[in-house]
């Protein structure tokens, strides 16, 4: 059950991973995704920082740099509200599963690291509701800079934390801001008993404790039949020429 | 202002205890002259020799563009429409706001958090909620509410811009009468300010006077919380005659 913050009971299961970059979450929860897909669930799938509502302010904000942390969180509360109204709930009152790469705790870490004031940024976003599972992906910080830093790539302004003056060095920001981050993580591990995955482990067997946690959550979710119009090919002797193209346009992540 | 205190829990590194400036708000509903007000009062209050900073919802830097576009689609839900204008609301008070009450300046707003909230009350948004998410707001020095009804306000809406989508509340009434959703939308509006200006303290304009009328009450409650601003004994700050002429400089 995913439930509203008032104790109401949803009938869709939602299932959110969250962790720090490098921690390889959405690795995971891809393949979880496919999993489901092909187990015959109705899946939805939702990303953090992702509405189109919002996009060109927030990218009008990191750009200029004019996010303060107080901006920044409200700006991302902005888009999470959105996709919570127009695809949270909505999947969840039908029943599906709804997959979210990142969810509220991204917020309370990210923010307080940032220094915002704890109570507020949880009251903010008091409307959410309470997944069915939480997973964390717990990754030693050399690990996760290490996967990060592989390929020095360009660190981006808000991303290091350079807004935060905590060095000239982009990297060295970025890992001073990673470590808070992770600190606040910790906290919220234990505030909001969030199921901890040791992310250091081999993919493989993360994939089979993720599949073993979530397993016991599926009874009753929504059934979607995979690729309907299969049985149609085969039934006429059709190639499915056009419909290829199709379903790469409305592909899911 | 004499000393910052905030709504709720502030504004993540901002520490000043003493802004020197003053921050005036002016509250009302849609149409009632709030910003004839303004543009009366910043006349008046720079010919005075106070400087003045005029701020206004949805004329921020960083999300002015985003919420104009976000109300072509009519998609904003009613949480995401308080969240948008807070964005709006906290860059124009850390950015703007702020910034200008350190550097000594009266601060005119049009509007506040005060029609935030009022907004997200009628389109049922948790009256705790919107609260605590406004509770990075600055008190004010002081807030005028221009006080009208609906009655009074139709002809003015319908003289200048003709009734708006939002502020008839198109975008949850489910009436699809404009004039009647004005009329709904507008008397709740009303009263919820009415509570608002008690939990608040208000105070209370009445704006079915003359535009002159209003102004006047307006500049005297004004003139009394900028007085301090002006210098008690210019005298002594005056240069003295003894003192060395400036030295010539060339450029």
């Amino acid at each position: 059950m995913a439930t509203l913050p008032d104790g109401t009971p949803l009938p869709g299961k939602l299932f959110v991973v969250e962790g720090i970059d490098g921690s390889g979450k959405s690795t995971q929860l891809d393949l979880l995704y496919k999993w489901l897909i092909s187990s015959g669930y109705c899946v939805a799938f939702s990303e953090w920082n992702s509405s189109p509502l919002v996009r060109q302010t927030t990218k009008r904000g990191k750009k200029k740099h004019l996010l303060t942390p107080t901006t920044f969180c409200l700006i991302h509360a902005a888009d999470f509200a959105h996709r919570h109204q127009q695809q949270i709930i909505p999947a969840l009152k039908a029943g599906a599963i709804v997959l979210a790469d990142r969810y509220i705790y991204t917020a309370f870490a990210r923010d307080v690291a940032r220094g915002v004031n704890p109570q507020w940024v949880r009251e903010v976003y008091s409307f959410a509701v309470t997944p069915t599972v939480a997973l964390y992906f717990r990754v030693p910080l050399e690990e996760s800079l290490r996967r990060i830093m592989s390929g020095r790539p360009k660190l981006k302004y808000y991303e290091a934390g350079l807004d935060l003056g905590l060095s000239d060095d982009p990297y060295e920001s970025y890992r001073i801001f990673q470590g808070r981050i992770l600190r606040e993580y910790e906290r919220i591990v234990q505030e909001f008993n969030l199921s901890v995955i040791d992310a250091s482990l081999p993919l493989v067997t993360q994939q089979e404790i993720v599949r073993n946690i979530i397993r016991p959550h599926l009874e009753g979710a929504l059934r979607a039949e995979p690729n309907p119009w299969r049985n149609v090919l085969t039934a006429e002797g059709l190639s499915g020429r056009y419909l290829n193209s199709l379903t790469h346009e409305g592909e899911n992540p | 202002m004499t000393e910052v205190q905030f709504y709720g829990y502030g504004l993540a590194g901002v520490h000043d205890t003493h802004l020197p400036g003053k921050l005036i708000v002016l509250e009302g509903p849609d149409g009632v002259g709030r910003s004839t007000q303004i543009a009366l009062l910043r006349e008046w209050l720079e010919a005075s020799g106070y400087a003045v900073f005029s701020s206004g919802l949805r004329r921020s830097e960083l999300a002015s563009v985003g919420i104009e576009e976000a109300k072509k689609g009519h998609t904003l839900g009613n949480l995401t429409m308080a969240l948008f204008y807070a964005v709006d609301f906290a860059d124009r008070l850390e950015r703007e706001i702020i910034p200008a009450l350190r550097a000594g300046f009266v601060v005119l707003t049009d509007r506040y958090m005060y029609s935030l909230i009022a907004r997200a009350i009628v389109r049922g948004v948790d009256e705790k909620w919107i609260r605590s998410l406004m509770g990075f707001a600055l008190v004010p020095d002081a807030i005028f509410y221009l006080k009208s009804d609906v009655e009074h306000l139709i002809p003015r809406v319908l003289g200048s811009r003709g009734f708006d989508y939002w502020e008839s509340g198109m975008d949850f009434l489910g009436n699809p009468d404009y004039y009647e959703s004005f009329i709904d939308y507008q008397t709740r509006m009303l009263s919820v300010f009415a509570a608002l200006s008690k939990e608040y303290g208000f105070i209370e304009i009445d704006a079915n006077q003359s535009i002159r009328q209003v102004f006047v009450s307006l500049r005297e409650h004004i003139a009394e919380i900028v007085r301090e601003l002006k210098p008690t004994q210019i005298e002594a700050l005056l240069p003295q005659a003894s003192d060395p002429p400036e030295p010539k400089t060339t450029t």
